[in-house]
């Protein structure tokens, strides 16, 4: 599609526009919800980029994954996409079940259980940082994606 | 597959001067790794300033969880919903996402096909709230413009619908002309707002 615009229009526009803010779409919800502590916070960027790269080390596509787990579409990609949505507790356990993963583990992850140990969400917020890529999944992404599991996969301290 | 690129102009905030710019429609990897490894970081980086000098939640930029490559990815899954992308001196500037499968709102119009805006976002270095002046001006109209162009394209007349983020209530009502249909209780009561033909005809001329 070609737009037609004469640099009349763009100069006078983008003076009206001046320093207005234009953004447009859903905001994070967590901006309501002031008692999510960074603790927290950080926890949830790791569930949502563990969904997508567990995902994508099964090479499951984002509605493949959907169908797998019984879970709604716009569900998925909110958990994967939205930092700081809060996922409904049955999608974790439906998440859960599929990747293999203690429910209790990852209802910690998404934030909707407290963690009992430092280490756990120590090795979270480490998760989230070697994590940051989105492009195909690099050797050091799947090197701490597994870490993970195995971290997810212990048993619960008491 | 590649985009086709129509030459736009935006303003340089410091100079208030005319910049070549591109309206891109599509939003290819070039625009992703430009969200991932520029607008990010920058993000990121003015969120822990405003961390560390106590600037309430509420105030940190609304659009800091997007994840534009996500976002590109599932609109490639789903007819109906298109990207388009400003550039401009090599870097992104502004990015859109809008669906074609949404109906008009505002009683005269009710029921009849528009042009949804599902996510619009300048660069960072473009909000006046995280920089000042901002980079370059003109990122939201030129957008709205494409938004508008595809409504006339889909012989949608120019409909035009969208949600804004709270602080950007006054662009879409004063600057685009949109009218206001309220609070939106079952879209984080964002306000909801419509560009009805008219309006879209009025838009398209202002800068004649």
């Amino acid at each position: 599609m070609k737009v037609h615009v004469t640099q009349e229009w763009c100069l006078v526009m983008a003076r009206r526009e001046g320093d207005l803010e234009v953004g447009a779409g859903p905001r994070a919800p967590y901006i309501e919800s002031e008692e999510i502590g960074p603790a927290t916070a950080e926890a949830r960027i790791a569930f949502g980029r563990f969904v997508h790269l567990i995902r994508r080390q099964r090479r499951m596509s984002i509605e493949q994954l959907a169908k797998d787990a019984s879970l709604d579409l716009a569900e998925l990609v909110r958990i994967e996409d939205d930092l700081h949505h809060v996922p409904e507790p049955r999608s974790v356990y439906q998440l859960a079940r599929i990747f293999n993963i203690p429910q209790q583990r990852l209802m910690q992850l998404a934030g909707l259980a407290v963690p009992k140990s430092e280490r756990f969400r120590a090795e979270a917020i480490k998760f989230a940082a070697r994590s940051e890529s989105t492009e195909a999944l690099s050797s050091e992404e799947r090197q701490a994606l597994e870490q993970f599991i195995r971290v997810l996969s212990e048993r619960q301290e008491a | 597959m590649s985009a086709e690129v129509s030459a736009v102009f935006l303003v340089r905030g410091s100079t208030d001067e005319l910049v070549p710019a591109e309206l891109r429609d599509g939003i290819g990897e070039l625009e992703l790794q430009h969200w991932e490894h520029h607008w990010r970081p920058y993000l990121i980086e003015r969120v822990r300033a405003m961390q560390a000098q106590g600037v309430p939640r509420a105030k940190w930029p609304q659009q800091l969880h997007w994840n534009w490559r996500l976002k590109a990815t599932v609109a490639e899954m789903f007819l109906g919903q298109r990207g388009f992308a400003t550039r401009c001196e090599g870097m992104t500037q502004g990015l859109m996402l809008v669906g074609l499968l949404s109906d008009a709102r505002i009683v005269e119009q009710r029921g009849k096909p528009l042009v949804y805006v599902d996510y619009l976002e300048a660069a960072p270095w473009n909000q006046s709230s995280l920089q000042r002046p901002p980079k370059y001006r003109g990122v939201g109209s030129l957008l709205i413009h494409a938004a508008v162009t595809l409504s006339v394209e889909e012989t949608f007349s120019g409909r035009t619908g969208l949600h804004s983020l709270p602080q950007s209530d006054t662009f879409y009502r004063n600057v685009c002309g949109m009218t206001d249909l309220g609070l939106d209780a079952a879209k984080q009561n964002l306000r909801y707002f419509e560009m009805t033909p008219e309006q879209a005809q009025v838009f398209l001329k202002k800068g004649r």
